[in-house]
């Protein structure tokens, strides 16, 4: 051995051999140091750190109640719809792409588009990535599902969306198509084996069956925009994209209908994908889950039926609103306002572009207002149909019912002349309602204080919002003299109480008011509350709130003056004088008031077709019905449809006749059903 | 009796103490190979098979071990020079023939197989000092222009390598050569020189040498939340995965942080967080106790050894392992900037597997011949 080398000597390191061991030993102690620092002091700051990189709440969907009316009929439900997204870096552009575009039935116009565009989100990918990502199937597969965010039942949360994926840009996805219909899903779903990269996600589309039926009061969704978020009070339960109630039902009542999320905890790679949840659970903190709560159901007063024939008779005009309530509840019958929309496009159910066109081409329409409801937030002079209450309000002021005005075709006050309809000749108040003479009504209102109106006027409703809670409402007006003393500058004439008497000048009502106040007329003076939802229930049927008749005011009125006024009424339908005995159906008993009232318009700076159609009056007819003993009262409002008589009373008089129908097809579905069950032994 | 037992005692022995810590060090880093490269696909954990090739590895690391222990170590004293000349070649080859793997050229392909000629390189740079030593013993002590040679033997392959850019494995030359210089006495003053010219040369190896994502690495080490590089995310995440082992540990392959992909690199440079995870405080102690063991027996053998190259080989060896354990742990324990040094024989790679298990016979080899 020693032939090798010399031996030489090592004295020289002797010394230092100790502190080499004593160095490394206290550097080891160093490190040692530093995990019982981590893994002992700070061992549960940091497993709280590991668990929040992992552990995240997904959210669970809700499904937003069932809107239905009185009989039960769905108004509004949730229907199934599927997205169609592409995930560029694992779709094959050559094989599967043309295959998923057939199956979606684009052509090629869109075909060609949306390549260009998946090649161009590619081309930021990197084709080295793609070509990569697309060697083996499995990594495909495994990219597609990491890709969609939205494989199950839950939807992302847009606060807190997945880590962000270890190689940005790689995981984007591309909308093909919204809402693909059945078949193209059948189609997808058959074949998705063979179409990586293609990925259908379900998404829950609010569904309006009956369309522009009853659109106003129902209402339709909206997407929460950050804007929006910003602004609402319990933002916490919505996300952007989420959808809530525009107007209508769908928004008075979002906070029943929509439900609660729940969410359950899942434990995400780095990346996004999932992991299963055996293998998550020892990672899990209890409670793992919260069950989401579907939204109420609501029931509505509303016959969808009657709300149908509103709709087809108001169908020859342009524009007008029809309310029917009960008169014995003051629950609303039916609301109709035209022209309408379809909740259905406005909802996104066909598309967020059919939508967008949608509300530019209803937003631009600033002559018929079709998204504005005018049962209850607009407002019109009330014209002839407010004769009632300036009768009654005469008759507390001690007119003798007796008394006789001599018509010839108006009246001259001061300087002013205020013009008949027609001729009347001599005319008691009875006749003066029949045949609605102004010339009556105008003496009527030389001797009226314009208070004593108001209050008559307001205590049945005029003025006031009725409280109905389903679209924003309009107050109305019912002229008071100091009202008009501040609008005029002081300047207080009686001309105003004149032209307040015939329901003119600076009287406004809402269609809904008016049907109230003849619905007060027609019990006997019992003010309802107007309601529109019956029940809520929850979503397996349990009425959870039910909503009896709430009555707002008794008025006290004297029952001669009333039955005065309403015999009047009847005459206007039945008497062969009446304004709207040309317009009555037979097999009716239907006691009301026409009105047609006229409106003042500049013409400047207006087209001819558009003062042609402003300066117009209002078409109007007020009744109920049957005389006797009356269940409903109905409002026909004709905007700018010319006479009352002529051109709103027979739309009413449709509605009450298909009312009566019907009541009595539900009364003959009953009947045998009660019948079989007395026959059996 | 007494000349029997002095006969029996002259024969090479096996250290048994040496092999045992060897072989449980690297039983414990397969296996935790095994969990870090683990992956999730789907639902179902898959284990790739880099394992299966580290074992390849340890078993050709541990045919060469044996070779270099059973030649005796002052062969390889003779022919240090010719070795260290042919590993300067085969550095500057890197730069002709390397592939470039993730902005770094430090792999020469032979074959089917990367060979990494700067890990080698680790074991000439050894015996070349330890030779110089060897030939150079000295009563009183040495003064700068004595180390000169040495220290420019280590600077030289350092100074390639930092070119590549691998500034790592370029502070394993020096520091080990220094760690071997540390046994000879040498003068205060020539100390003092050294203190001062280091210091001076600091700023002008920050200005100069360094890459700016070496510069990156140290500023994101000495203020984290200004620098959000990557490096930083991989020095926070290693430390929460080590916190989230606690005492105990989350157990074998449930890791949430390695086995749900917040460790990258955790099968190169950062294998110990995935282990400090799984086996938590009482694991580590364990672990960091066999390597405690594994520097001061180097420490002891070269105490033992014979002459002057089998001591500066001995510690030499011991150095080089425990640079790399220190600076490695250092950086996943966050407390040093990333430096990418291997924590031998638990990170992935065959050529740092070699030269460790090459580095361990000579070790071997020098106790078996005291």
């Amino acid at each position: 051995m020693d032939l090798l080398v010399q031996r030489s000597d090592v004295g020289e390191f002797r010394r230092r051999y100790h502190w080499m061991a004593l160095f490394v030993i206290s550097t080891f102690a160093v490190l040692v140091g530093r995990l019982t620092q981590l893994q002992i002091f700070e061992g549960e700051v940091h497993r709280q750190e590991a668990r929040n990189n992992v552990v995240h709440e997904r959210k669970l969907a809700t499904t937003r109640g069932v809107i239905r009316d009185a009989y039960g009929r769905v108004l509004a439900a949730n229907r199934p719809s599927y997205n169609v997204y592409v995930v560029p870096i694992a779709v094959d552009i050559d094989q599967v792409w043309p295959r998923a575009a057939q199956f979606m039935g684009l052509d090629a116009a869109e075909e060609a588009a949306l390549r260009d565009k998946i090649l161009a989100l590619r081309a930021e990918i990197g084709e080295a990535k793609v070509k990569r990502a697309q060697s083996d199937p499995k990594r495909a597969l495994a990219l597609e599902r990491l890709c969609n965010p939205d494989s199950d039942d839950s939807d992302v949360d847009p606060d807190n969306p997945a880590p962000a994926p270890t190689q940005p840009g790689a995981c984007r996805q591309i909308l093909l198509k919204s809402d693909v219909d059945r078949d193209a899903v059948g189609a997808l779903e058959t074949h998705s084996g063979e179409l990586t990269g293609i990925v259908l996600v379900p998404k829950a589309v609010r569904y309006y069956p009956y369309g522009e039926l009853g659109a106003h009061l129902i209402g339709y969704m909206r997407e929460v925009d950050a804007d929006m978020l910003r602004r609402l009070s319990d933002k916490e339960k919505y996300g952007a994209g989420d959808r809530i109630g525009a107007t209508g039902i769908e928004r008075r009542w979002e906070s029943y209908l929509k439900g609660s999320r729940g969410w359950r905890k899942v434990v995400l790679q780095r990346g996004g994908h999932e992991i299963d949840e055996q293998r998550a659970a020892r990672y899990l903190d209890e409670p793992r889950r919260l069950e989401p709560i579907p939204g109420r159901d609501i029931s509505l007063t509303v016959d969808i039926e009657l709300v149908k024939s509103m709709h087809d008779a108001i169908r020859p005009y342009k524009s007008g609103a029809v309310a029917a309530v009960d008169v014995r509840t003051g629950r609303i019958l039916g609301l109709m306002s035209s022209p309408g929309f379809d909740p259905n496009v406005l909802s996104g159910g066909a598309g967020m572009k059919a939508a967008k066109e949608a509300f530019q081409r209803l937003f631009s329409d600033h002559l018929m207002l079709p998204l504005l409801d005018k049962t209850m937030s607009a407002t019109y002079p009330p014209g002839s149909t407010y004769k009632p209450f300036t009768a009654l309000a005469a008759l507390a002021n001690a007119l003798d019912p007796g008394m006789e005005v001599d018509c010839h075709g108006g009246l001259r006050y001061g300087k002013r002349w205020f013009g008949c309809l027609g001729v009347h000749g001599h005319v008691n108040l009875h006749q003066a309602l029949i045949q609605s003479c102004n010339t009556y009504f105008y003496t009527l209102g030389m001797n009226l204080n314009i208070d004593q109106l108001a209050r008559v006027s307001m205590d049945f409703g005029f003025g006031v919002k009725t409280g109905v809670g389903a679209n924003p409402e309009a107050r109305g007006r019912a002229p008071t003299h100091a009202w008009l003393m501040r609008r005029y500058g002081g300047q207080f004439v009686q001309g105003f109480t004149i032209n307040a008497a015939i329901g003119q000048g600076e009287t406004e009502v809402t269609v809904l008011q008016l049907a109230l106040a003849y619905a007060a007329l027609a019990n006997g003076g019992t003010l309802y509350q107007p309601q529109v939802v019956r029940s809520i229930e929850t979503s397996d049927g349990t009425v959870v709130q039910e909503f009896p008749p709430r009555v707002r005011r008794v008025l006290e009125l004297d029952h001669d003056h009333l039955t005065l006024v309403k015999s009047a009424l009847a005459g206007v339908v039945n008497d062969k004088h009446g304004t709207a005995h040309r317009a009555l159906l037979p097999g009716l008993d239907v006691a009301g008031k026409t009105g047609t009232a006229q409106v003042a318009v500049q013409r400047r700076g207006m087209t001819d077709a558009e003062y042609e159609w402003r300066h117009t009056a209002h078409a109007w007819f007020a009744g109920y019905s049957p005389v006797g003993s009356p269940e409903m009262a109905i409002v026909a409002l004709i905007e700018h449809g010319g006479g009352g008589g002529t051109i709103a009373a027979p739309v009413a008089m449709k509605v009450i006749h298909d009312w009566q129908a019907l009541k009595e097809k539900r009364l003959s579905a009953t009947v045998p059903a009660s019948d079989s069950g007395r026959a059996a032994p | 009796m007494r000349s029997e037992h002095v006969s029996f005692r002259a024969g090479p022995q096996i250290d048994m103490a040496l092999l045992l810590c060897v072989v449980a060090i690297s039983t414990v880093g397969v296996l935790n190979l095994y969990s870090a490269t683990s992956v999730y696909i789907g639902v179902k954990a898959v284990v790739a098979d880099n394992y299966v090739s580290q074992i390849y590895w340890i078993v050709v690391g541990t045919l060469f071990g044996i070779l270099f222990a059973a030649i005796d170590y002052r062969f390889f004293e003779r022919i240090a020079l010719f070795a260290y000349a042919g590993g300067l070649v085969s550095l500057g080859l890197v730069f002709v023939l390397a592939r470039n793997i993730r902005g770094a050229a430090r792999w020469i392909p032979i074959g089917s197989f990367q060979f990494q000629p700067s890990e080698f390189m680790k074991i000439l740079v050894i015996l070349v000092v330890a030779k110089f030593i060897h030939n150079d013993p000295k009563t009183e002590p040495r003064t700068l222009v004595d180390l000169a040679l040495p220290l420019l033997a280590a600077l030289i392959p350092a100074a390639l390598v930092a070119k590549q850019p691998d500034f790592g494995t370029a502070m394993i030359y020096l520091l080990t050569t220094l760690s071997v210089l540390a046994m000879t006495r040498i003068r205060r003053k020539s100390l003092a020189w050294l203190a001062v010219v280091l210091g001076v040369s600091t700023p002008f190896v920050w200005k100069y040498i360094l890459k700016p994502y070496q510069k990156n690495r140290i500023l994101s080490f000495l203020d984290p939340e200004q620098h959000k590089t990557a490096d930083a995310f991989q020095a926070i995440q290693s430390k929460i995965a080590i916190g989230n082992g606690g005492l105990t540990g989350e157990g074998f392959m449930q890791g949430t942080q390695n086995q749900f992909g917040y460790l990258p690199d955790q099968f190169s440079d950062f294998p110990f967080a995935v282990f400090a995870e799984e086996q938590g405080f009482v694991g580590c102690v364990v672990l960091l106790g066999l390597y405690c063991f594994l520097c001061v027996w180097a420490v002891h053998i070269a105490s033992q050894a014979k002459d002057r190259f089998g001591a500066a080989i001995a510690v030499g060896v011991g150095a080089m392992l425990f640079w790399h354990v220190i600076f490695n742990l250092g950086m996943v324990l966050g407390l040093l900037p990333v430096v990418g040094v291997t924590l031998p024989l638990f990170s992935y790679g065959g050529s740092s597997i070699v030269t460790t298990m090459i580095g361990l016979g000579l070790l071997m080899n020098v106790s078996m011949r005291r």
